[in-house]
């Protein structure tokens, strides 16, 4: 009997464990808080809950999304957020978005993983009268409020234009994709290519670096190996530009000083940080949405409708324009 | 723990007696037990509705979604407890999952075949498979943890193989017959059928597990099974052909592992080679919550649903009451430890 008594111990031990953790989780009170800093606080006051599904809180640009949204929320008092992370699973986001529909949440914000499997549950929440803003990424056909989205052709395009002009129409450039079997690996890519049109810079040396800084180094020290002459390094997102700076540094001939790097997402830690720092010449802003969202919930939770589609501009930071947040194209 | 009773317990009168034996009785349910215990927690730890106030958790609706999100799971640990009732293991599931799950969505939204074709190919695929890993283990001696290791990378490789590393979904090549949308065959299977609200991939586990454990506790095959487990040596000396059963037992928990790869394309609406990573594990660790002994030859089906719907629930609350990744899985892991030991069986105690 004595194996009984321990097994009754350890569940005892257990339930205290989860007890502690959903208390800690936001309990009854703000039901599904999840401690996340910032969210709790307001729920007495708040007549309006929203329930936001980020695909993966493992990536730094999507911690800003969930910042922004944050930020921006603090104007109204009238809405209650809970987030959810789905840790980069479908299966959870499609899980979490059932949960916001039976927890009765007023409106959803959710910026999928994938577009398919979550057009279902979407459907699902629409069918039921809960409005949905996507983010970043679409879903499948039109039954959604509201999608908003930045345009990676066009920030691809406004980079090429920048670096023609910063290189005096020509260069060796080497351009570090992000992965190229994803939609905003092939826009940037586009978009570059039409920017550049017409001018002298030549791409010598490319290479699928997965978005993943790491990998933009090692191919980096090929190129330098290669190319005696480098104008110019184009990567498509801040850490693959800042991997390359790295490499040059590493490399031990200064050429750092010489090379200039083009970045893009301006993350206020990581791009906006390194053109600070005088790393990267410039970069070029991938905007979160975050803002955008809420003035769209605002809109659809007083019942009127914003645009069905909302495509956002792009912001560059260099040297210049840093200081004062960037300039608008 | 002791086998010997100490002495108080020697002098114990008969109504001592009385409650040991209904305890005894009791052990065999300890699995229930454990999930009573994640039930009322999850009672008492559930958000209540913004509108209704009432409590999220004990709808009906959150019922049968917790048996939609895991029938994949169901479906594999179906498969893996026949294996585990052997003495072995199957590390491929989770890549036999996402083979299928390929395989069904390029047939028919690539080439555009019919449900039913399409099933049936991906269905032997799978028997394929579980033949090679059973051939291996049983016939070349293999280790079944090495056998089925090599089948999860062989399975997962033609996976991405045969989507030629895409995810295979209507327009995603130009020359995929269906360029706008997936059968309505994949919607059927995740819409809730009339009357019940059950869907049609959470009642394919239901019905799958009551067949297994019908083929289980009731037939010839359910029995050698048992046998093998229990003692190999013993079950060839008693005339049973020990290999046979084994091969069809990796080829049965391949063809579920290949059914849940159906279910799975149905409920992303996609054929993604990469789905079914790590499945494996969660549905060992179903099975062993369960109750049944990994090393063979002692537990049931009765068990293994137990043990889906332990997990299954346990995420369920860590998820409703959005409990962040960190502290979640920590949780997870001390849940698996406790439920393991409530229903661990005093082994060499007859």
């Amino acid at each position: 009997m004595k194996r009984f008594s321990i097994g009754t111990a350890v569940v005892t031990a257990f339930a205290v464990l989860t007890l502690v953790g959903c208390n800690g989780g936001g309990g009854d009170k703000a039901p599904a808080d999840g401690g996340k800093p910032g969210t709790g606080g307001k729920t007495a006051a708040a007549k309006f809950t929203i329930g936001m599904s980020q695909c993966n809180l493992g990536e730094p640009w999507r911690v800003q999304m969930n910042k922004d949204i944050e930020e921006a929320a603090k104007a109204h008092p009238e809405i209650n957020i809970i987030y959810r992370d789905a840790s980069n699973k479908s299966e959870s986001q499609q899980a979490q978005v059932r949960e916001f529909i039976q927890q009765r949440v007023n409106l959803i914000i959710i910026s999928p993983k994938e577009s398919r499997p979550l057009t279902k549950p979407v459907e699902e929440a629409m069918d039921l009268g809960i409005p949905v803003i996507v983010l970043d990424r679409a879903i499948e056909g039109d039954k959604y409020s509201c999608f908003i989205g930045g345009d990676n052709v066009k920030i691809g395009r406004e980079l090429g234009k920048f670096m023609v002009k910063a290189l005096g129409g020509k260069g060796n450039v080497i351009e570090l994709k992000g992965l190229q079997t994803s939609v905003p690996g092939k826009d940037r890519h586009n978009g570059f290519m039409e920017g550049i049109k017409g001018s002298q810079i030549k791409i010598i040396f490319d290479a699928d670096c997965q978005w993943l800084e790491p990998n933009a180094q090692k191919e980096m020290a090929s190129a330098l190996s290669r190319f005696p002459q480098i104008d110019a390094v184009y990567g498509h997102n801040d850490p693959s530009a800042h991997g390359a700076y790295q490499a040059t540094v590493q490399e031990g001939k200064g050429r750092e000083k010489t090379i200039k790097f083009f970045g893009v997402d301006a993350l206020p830690t990581e791009g906006v940080k390194y053109v600070k720092d005088g790393v990267l010449t410039a970069t070029f802003q991938y905007p979160t949405g975050g803002k955008e969202a809420i003035d769209a919930a605002i809109l659809l939770l007083n019942k009127m409708s914003p645009d069905k589609k909302i495509v956002l501009g792009t912001k560059v930071f260099n040297k210049d324009t840093v200081a004062k947040g960037g300039e608008a194209l | 723990m002791s086998t010997t009773p100490d002495d108080s317990e020697l002098i114990g009168n008969v109504e001592k007696q009385d409650w040991r034996q209904w305890l005894k009785g009791l052990d065999n349910y300890r699995g229930l037990f454990a999930f009573g215990i994640v039930f009322l927690l999850g009672c008492l730890f559930t958000p209540k509705a913004f509108d209704t106030h009432l409590p999220v958790f004990i709808s009906w609706r959150t019922q049968l979604d917790i048996l939609f999100e895991y029938c994949e799971y169901g479906l594999l640990a179906t498969g893996m407890t026949l294996v585990i009732l052997t003495g072995g293991i199957d590390l491929s599931v989770g890549s036999v999952l996402g083979l299928s799950a390929t395989l069904f969505s390029l047939l028919t939204i690539g080439y555009g075949w019919g449900i039913a074709s399409a099933s049936v190919v991906v269905l032997v695929t799978g028997l394929i498979a579980g033949t090679i890993s059973g051939v291996l283990i049983a016939r070349f001696r293999m280790q079944p943890f090495v056998a089925t290791l090599a089948m999860m990378t062989a399975a997962r490789g033609a996976a991405k193989l045969i989507s030629g590393g895409i995810k295979v979904q209507p327009a995603a090549m130009p020359w995929y017959k269906l360029q706008q949308d997936t059968p309505e065959f994949f919607r059927w299977m995740t819409k809730s059928l009339p009357g019940i609200g059950l869907k049609p991939a959470s009642l394919l586990f239901i019905i799958c597990i009551l067949v297994i454990a019908v083929i289980v506790a009731k037939t010839v095959y359910g029995r050698k099974i048992y046998a093998v487990g229990g003692n190999e040596q013993a079950a060839l000396l008693s005339g049973i052909n020990v290999a046979n059963i084994k091969v069809k037992t990796y080829a049965l928990c391949a063809l579920f592992a290949a059914l849940a790869g159906i279910v799975n394309a149905c409920r992303q609406d996609i054929g993604d080679p990469e789905a079914g990573a790590t499945y494996e594990l969660d549905a060992i660790a179903a099975v062993v919550i369960g109750g049944t002994s990994l090393s063979g030859g002692e537990g049931n089906m009765l068990f293994t649903v137990v043990g889906v719907l332990i997990i299954a629930y346990i995420n369920k609350i860590l998820s409703l009451n959005a409990i962040q990744i960190a502290p979640r899985m920590i949780i997870q892991a001390c849940i698996i430890a406790a439920a393991v030991l409530i229903q661990r069986r005093k082994r060499g105690v007859s």
